[in-house]
């Protein structure tokens, strides 16, 4: 009988072994590679006034790593409420720092910003994600994002269980933001979404969503607060909240071409350097983060082919149906008198 | 007891069906029943095709054939007809020179305008087995020719993989190449000179875009409208990290690796203000190489030159990008006359596979006239509105179904009497356009697939969907218990009495002395 039993478990034993090697086979390398086809970033900061300036410069620095991670500035959208730059508690007018050592000015050269001020509320936010906006929104504001698109969405401010308050006066749910990525999923407006949000009682958040392909990163759990990592005694203000600042620190470290992966991004903030326990969701997302390259989400794919047959036209065609052209009118040139008008003296020599 | 009968009639029996009555998410019937029935894989194109021939069984033989290799797609249908070639015709065909006189002579006798139709005409003094050309008509030599001719109808005329391609869910190459449908495009030719002050550049954008992209779009004006437009774009400078490479003493070129490409891209969309039109935006740009780097020569993925007449490259649903290589004697003279034909026909190739007209890959034994005009071929622009009508078709489906599903899953949304419109509007001309698509009536078709699909975006996408009814169930209850339960109370508490007053008992019991 002992035998017999011995005998069973062993075939099931091998049993679940061929099963796991084959399974192990039939998942090759390329499963694991992204087949998205372009890159979108939402970076949004939903607080005002100035004591918040660390939201600021947190999600400016976002932007400044998925851009120079080779996002372009068309298919990033960014939302900032408050504009800490212009603020006149600012001592050094125009800039933004994420460090003390004040090294790196974030708010340098082309950042665009699509939506600023009171723009940024929570009907505005929907309204991108679902692409239900108003028809005479421009095409900048707009998410213009297909099946193939992998998206990155970075949201910082102020929160707690269930909410994320948008400029002091309103706040979206985790139900709403969840029916939200619903909407798009069925729209077929994402290929995947890296959803990260530093907030405290971050990973509230997320625990409702509930459409697949969604890798979810909060900064601190249910019932935890986020802290900020340091003051900048010439601003006054605390600059940038730690979970962002160790991402930052990992993302300096990134190229368009290197090989991390999306499990170290994860891992980024040990609870001994944040201080709140960084939470993650990988149950909706059907690849291993730790085979997915960082660059599906802060990179940017733009396949490139290359032409080799252009048509050889024989005769050059003139177009039949002669459309009125609004030619603009080429002002006729105009000079500038000469400063003395000495043609008009008559100089004579004696 | 009349007080709290009172009570209890004005809450429960007025009150609670005038709540319910009110806060009711509004929706507007909507048929969720012929929704439900879509399915996009059902819809199939007829077409009429016409076999041509010497003989009666060579036209026998050859349909036949055809017939066979068609049988199992069910995305496309032909109807093929057989007819004997008059003996005169017969001569015509067999002593004229060239083909493009046999055309002239088959277009004499045959309607080959007529859209959705194709001829195939036996024509012994062919080089090779089968030939096509601009029209609606294939050539082939004899019986022998079959194969040949069923492979070039596969692959050239009807492509029944790129139509199942545009109606599955997934995407397949094409639709990866090939912008979405849509109702126009906004056609940009950016002329990019990075050092206006050391060289002048000869080149009329203007008529360059109204001549030869003009006459492209004019040609698919049934698929989508077009706004053409041309910039100068100065100062615009881009390292392209090109490696000097010497050819033989005194001649060398510059290599650029086809990694770099893509950052170019992105640095042309800074400045090339696509977002002005409310339309998706086709980019063309002629980059003109400064004399310090030309020529600069692209080297592909493997790190081998590029053989081509033009050096350009293409990215999927952007645009594409030519550079334009001025020569020695150009920089000496400090004036580069761009070849206008051979930019232009490289920017009419882009446009083409960026709208949708497929490559052609080489048929062994066929013999594809190449394209000499900016216009498309006859049979392409038929195939063109085949897997639009069918795109769009597909694309409608199933925006409303996910739309039905949607409102299933989250309850409040309101359905207003516009969406609601436009829902039944997109039905109505997605069943039209489905039976004419089954008829073979193309154009039609296209234009009721166009009508159903842009119907079913604005549904989807109508800004009133969000119309602030947008409130959690959980959140109603925060609302709702705090202000009714201390009301609801005393009354639902005085329900037993009025209960037993009803029932005609004595509520209080009489006082026993």
């Amino acid at each position: 009988m002992i035998q017999l039993n011995i005998f069973s478990f062993s075939l099931i034993f091998s049993l679940l072994f061929t099963i796991s090697i084959t399974n192990a086979i039939e998942i090759p390398e390329k499963f694991q590679k992204s087949n998205h086809t372009n890159n979108w970033a939402v970076l949004v900061d939903t607080s005002r006034f100035w004591f918040n300036y660390r939201h600021v410069a947190n999600v400016l620095s976002i932007y400044r790593s998925v851009k120079r991670l080779g996002i372009p500035d068309s298919q990033i959208i960014l939302m900032i409420s408050d504009d800490m730059a212009c603020n006149p508690r600012n001592p050094r007018p125009a800039t933004i720092f994420n460090n003390a050592h004040e090294q790196i000015n974030v708010y340098g050269d082309d950042v665009e910003v699509d939506y600023r001020g009171y723009e940024v509320s929570v009907e505005n936010f929907v309204r991108l994600l679902t692409g239900r906006v108003p028809p005479d929104t421009p095409r900048s504001k707009r998410l213009l994002t297909d099946e193939g698109s992998n998206i990155l969405i970075y949201l910082t401010g102020h929160g707690g269980d269930g909410f994320l308050k948008f400029q002091d006066s309103e706040e979206i749910t985790s139900q709403e933001l969840a029916d939200a990525l619903e909407q798009m999923w069925q729209k077929r407006r994402y290929n995947e979404i890296f959803f990260i949000i530093d907030t405290c009682q971050a990973s509230s958040m997320y625990e409702k969503f509930y459409s697949p392909n969604i890798l979810a990163t909060a900064s601190s759990l249910v019932g935890e607060d986020s802290l900020s990592h340091h003051v900048d005694s010439a601003i006054g203000v605390y600059i940038i909240d730690r979970y962002t600042y160790y991402v930052l620190e990992f993302l300096e470290n990134v190229h368009p071409n290197s090989k991390k992966t999306m499990s170290e991004f994860l891992a980024v903030c040990p609870k001994s350097a944040c201080l709140s326990t960084v939470g993650v969701r990988r149950d909706l997302f059907k690849r291993d983060p730790s085979k997915v390259p960082i660059t599906d989400f802060f990179g940017s794919v733009r396949p490139v082919i290359i032409t080799t047959d252009p048509i050889d036209i024989q005769e050059i065609p003139k177009r039949r149906k002669s459309q009125s052209i609004n030619k603009t009118k080429v002002p006729e040139k105009r000079e500038y008198l000469p400063q003395f008008p000495m043609h008009l003296v008559q100089t004579n020599n004696y | 007891m009349w007080a709290s009968a009172s009570f209890v009639g004005v809450l429960i029996i007025i009150g609670v069906p005038l709540w319910w009555k009110t806060t009711e998410v509004y929706r507007v019937a909507l048929p969720y029943d012929k929704i439900n029935a879509f399915d996009p894989m059902s819809h199939f194109i007829s077409s009429e095709l016409t076999v041509l021939a010497n003989d009666d069984k060579t036209a026998q033989d050859i349909a036949k054939q055809i017939e066979k290799a068609f049988e199992q797609s069910d995305v496309i249908k032909l109807k093929i007809k057989k007819q004997v070639l008059s003996k005169e015709l017969q001569h015509i065909l067999d002593s004229v020179a060239d083909e493009q006189e046999a055309l002239e002579e088959v277009a004499a006798t045959f309607n080959t305008n007529i859209h959705n139709t194709f001829y195939v005409v036996q024509r012994k003094p062919l080089f090779k087995d089968v030939w096509v050309g601009t029209e609606r008509v294939a050539f082939f030599r004899d019986v022998k020719a079959a194969p040949t001719l069923v492979e070039a109808l596969v692959h050239w005329i009807y492509e029944p993989s790129v139509l199942n391609g545009a109606r599955s869910e997934t995407a397949d190459p094409a639709r990866q190449i090939r912008f979405p449908s849509g109702p126009g495009f906004h056609v940009v030719l950016s002329v990019v000179h990075p050092k206006p002050q050391l060289m002048k550049v000869d080149f009329n954008a203007r008529d360059a875009v109204e001549d030869y992209i003009g006459s492209f779009v004019d040609e698919i004006s049934d698929l989508h409208n077009f706004t053409l437009k041309s910039q100068w774009l100065h100062l615009l400078e881009f390292n392209f990290e090109a490696k000097e490479v010497t050819d033989s003493p005194g001649d060398r070129h510059f290599a650029v690796r086809q990694d770099r490409l893509p950052l170019l891209l992105t640095r042309l969309e800074e400045r090339a203000a696509t977002h002005v039109s409310e339309r998706p935006t086709l980019n063309l740009a002629l980059y003109v190489v400064p004399c310090d780097t030309a020529p600069l020569v692209l080297y592909d993925a493997d790190n081998k030159r590029v053989s081509s007449p033009v050096q350009a490259f293409m990215s999927p649903k952007w645009g594409g990008v030519v550079l334009g290589n001025p020569t020695q004697q150009e920089c000496q003279e400090k004036l580069y006359k761009p070849n206008v034909n051979l930019i232009m026909g490289t920017f009419l190739s882009q446009l083409r596979k960026l709208l949708g007209i497929t490559d052609k890959r080489a048929v062994g034994g066929a013999r594809l006239e190449a394209l000499r005009r900016a216009a498309p071929r006859r049979w392409e622009r038929d195939a063109l509105l085949r897997l639009r009508a069918l795109e769009q078709l597909a694309s409608a489906q199933a925006s409303l179904a996910s739309l039905a599903e949607l409102l299933g899953e989250i309850s409040n949304i309101v359905i207003n009497d516009e969406v609601g419109a436009s829902i039944n509007l997109a039905v109505d001309s997605i069943q039209r356009a489905g039976q004419l698509l089954e008829r073979g009536d193309l154009l039609e078709a296209h234009k009721y697939a166009q009508q159903g699909f842009l119907a079913a975006e604005t549904a989807f996408m109508e800004p009133s969907l969000l119309a602030l009814l947008y409130f959690p169930d959980d959140q109603k209850y925060a609302i709702y218990i705090p202000l009714f339960l201390p009301i609801m109370f005393p009354v639902v508490l005085s329900l037993k009495n009025l209960i037993l007053w009803f029932r005609g008992k004595p509520v209080h019991k009489e006082k026993i002395d």
